[in-house]
């Protein structure tokens, strides 16, 4: 039996009498992206954050490759990489430092970080300390930190955002690699350059 | 060639415990500054002696106010079971913050860089439970220790039962809480938790109140039963450390960060002397869980018109600032019984506390420019629609206070009366605080002048009050 990388099932969110998302399900293969679309306020980001752990949903459940997404479980985060708008930097580590440090915690070395840093383009802040960065290099700071670490699930909140277009076009082409590989790959994103160029199935909500 | 996605053979192969991602965290940070473990004692060290020392000065001074003459003499039971109440009202309030709090958090770059990896989450929080548990014991011990003290203890063994109620409560609070973070949403048993001695509050202070002013009074307990309260908060303390450790693997990244913009906004909020950094956000989050309201149009007429209705729509839709404007009214009452001497006083500042409840669209109005300008007409005039709402809320909360207090000279009832009203327009209307202001240099260090004056804006005019009432009353 093939299990889905990622599977949603009835997930709804409320806040207050507001309900945001709404009875949300689908599934996601192995080596497929997904995005997810709709009007500003319709639960984009917060079906990611759902998903991710982030927030709770109140009814409905995740499942990674057949597991039930519990946050808590390490297995499940192991498995979902996730650059959400919520990330935050500490203020006294430098770029490479950063990545060295989610290399480290997932068990594996800092081979990668050379190579994701040449290729976000971050060689030359490697070591600048947060508080020095363009908001474009925290994007693509945020963005490294998925890369350099093992993922069978990677959720992304809108990379393109504060990307220029060599950035975006490197996005484009590494969200392919990534479907290559075998990731599953759930993004929410408002470019119709890169949905098109990249993306398989689309998923509606707050229609 | 770029690097590709790594495998997951094994998820959790290599992954290294969380000793070793502290480790590792903290080698990293030592790197770029030289704050050591010493500078970090130090400042504890500093810290609990002014705790420590400003603490048994102030709880001194306040046993001698409480048997002076000035305050008045209450009825033997008054104060005791007055005391009750507010212990149990504090340890509600205390509880809500537990939960608002967390209390176990992560920064949102430690939740970010370190906590998202497939560390063991139990070994990660049990230092810092450990912490929190020792910190809340101490905590409630000297607790414990003011309020016998306060209450004319002096026998080093009953401070010391004391101190130990006081401990064993605080960390059976802490323990549980831990537990109700981990818990799923939609548990009720951690907001019953916090409602029972809010509750057990009020009717204390209901029975009290109506007891004192039309019976003879509540007669207080022959001794205050503090062995009894060791004896049940000890076991539960330890049931809850038990159930605590047990939890901390099911603490999840939502309530961990959640507690963290709380205590990050808190201490900005501190360090910043800005507290509206923080009222910020509970304000946020409570329009946040409302979610969504029923809109209807507004009656016809002046635009001032549509902006008052606006300004009560606002407090229906907020009830719990309604409810805290009743319940200052009880808590008059109580002062009343309490401190004699002091109810006039009391009045002023629980008046103050009313009105301000009330001033919730003076501040949305006073701190956004963009605001004014959407909504048209000078700046004065708005701020005048807006005082309404408090300014009848501080009328009427005075009036139904007035049996409360001795009638002073005709014009001071009034006049202190307006005053509140003034000093709630001055703390609703304080604009952004400004940071580029003068500082003092002391032999206590450097002192913000300019900032403390922004901050007292209101409170300061209430000082006056305060002290107006006392001289004059």
């Amino acid at each position: 039996m093939i299990v889905d990388a990622l599977s949603v099932r009835g997930l709804s969110r409320n806040f207050g009498d507001l309900v945001v998302l709404d009875d949300v399900s689908f599934t996601l293969p192995a080596g497929r992206i997904a995005v997810v679309l709709g009007p500003n306020g319709s639960g984009k980001t917060t079906l990611l954050r759902c998903v991710v752990g982030a927030d709770r949903p109140d009814s409905g459940e995740v499942l990674v490759q057949g597991r039930r997404a519990d946050e808590t479980d390490p297995q499940v985060r192991a498995l979902v990489a996730a650059a959400l708008d919520d990330i935050d930097f500490f203020p006294d580590l430098s770029v490479v430092e950063h990545l060295e440090l989610v290399a480290y915690a997932h068990g594996g070395d800092a081979e990668p970080v050379e190579e994701v840093l040449a290729e976000l383009g971050l060689e030359p802040a490697r070591d600048q300390l947060p508080v020095t960065l363009s908001s474009g290099q925290r994007r693509r700071l945020a963005l490294a930190s998925c890369f350099v670490r093992p993922r069978r699930v990677l959720i992304l909140d809108e990379p393109e955002q504060r990307l220029d277009v060599r950035g975006r076009q490197w996005l484009a082409d590494r969200l392919l690699r990534e479907r290559a590989a075998g990731t599953a790959v759930l993004l929410a994103s408002h470019d119709p350059e890169l949905i098109d160029a990249v993306v398989d199935e689309r998923i509606e909500i707050g229609k | 060639m770029t690097a590709g996605p790594a495998t997951v053979t094994d998820t959790l192969a290599g992954v290294p415990t969380a000793r070793q991602v502290r480790t590792h965290l903290r080698k990293a940070r030592s790197r770029h500054h030289d704050h050591s473990l010493g500078d970090v004692l130090g400042d504890a060290y500093v810290m609990v002696l002014f705790v420590g020392m400003y603490g048994w000065f102030a709880i001194s001074a306040s046993r001698d106010l409480l048997d002076s003459p000035t305050v008045g003499q209450a009825e033997p039971g008054v104060r005791w079971w007055l005391a009750i109440a507010a212990l149990l009202a504090g340890a509600g309030l205390a509880w809500r913050a537990l939960r608002a709090l967390g209390p176990l958090l992560v920064t949102p770059a430690t939740q970010s860089w370190a906590t998202s990896a497939p560390v063991d989450r139990q070994a990660w929080l049990a230092p810092r439970f450990v912490l929190l548990l020792v910190g809340a014991a101490a905590g409630t011990a000297a607790l414990g220790v003011a309020v016998a003290a306060l209450g004319g203890v002096s026998d080093p063994t009953a401070l010391g039962w004391a101190a130990a109620a006081g401990a064993g409560w605080g960390a059976a609070a802490l323990a549980l809480s831990v537990v109700a973070q981990s818990s799923r949403s939609g548990r009720r048993w951690p907001t019953v938790v916090g409602a029972v001695p809010m509750a057990a509050a009020a009717v204390i202070t209901t029975v009290v109140v109506l007891v004192g002013r039309f019976g003879d009074g509540l007669p207080r307990p022959a001794t205050t039963p503090t062995i009894a309260l060791v004896a049940l908060a000890v076991p539960l303390a330890g049931l809850g450390t038990i159930l605590a450790v047990r939890a901390l693997p099911r603490v999840d990244r939502a309530t961990l960060t959640t507690g963290a913009q709380f205590a990050n906004a808190a201490a900005t909020a501190t360090i910043l002397l800005d507290p509206s950094l923080l009222a910020n956000l509970v304000e946020s989050r409570r329009w946040r869980r409302i979610g969504r309201v029923r809109s209807r149009r507004f009656l016809p007429g002046p635009g001032w018109w549509a902006l008052l209705q606006a300004d009560v729509r606002r407090l229906r839709r907020h009830p719990s600032a309604v409810l805290i404007w009743a319940a200052l009214i009880g808590v008059q009452y109580a002062a009343a019984l309490a401190l004699p001497g002091l109810a006039g006083a009391a009045q002023v500042v629980f008046a103050y506390l009313a009105a301000d409840r009330l001033t919730g669209g003076l501040r949305a109005v006073s701190r956004s420019p963009g605001l004014r300008r959407a909504l048209g007409g000078s700046d004065n005039l708005l701020r005048g629609i807006h005082v309404v709402v408090p300014a009848v809320g501080a009328g009427l909360w005075w009036l139904l206070t007035l049996p409360t207090v001795d009638p002073g000279p005709a014009w001071l009832a009034p006049t202190l009366a307006l005053g509140v009203v003034a000093a709630a327009f001055r703390a609703g209307t304080r604009p952004p605080i400004d940071y580029g202001g003068a500082t003092v240099n002391t032999p206590f260090g450097m002192i913000p002048v300019d900032l403390l004056r922004q901050g007292s804006r209101g409170p300061a005019l209430l000082a006056v009050l305060v002290l107006v009432q006392l001289f004059l009353g």
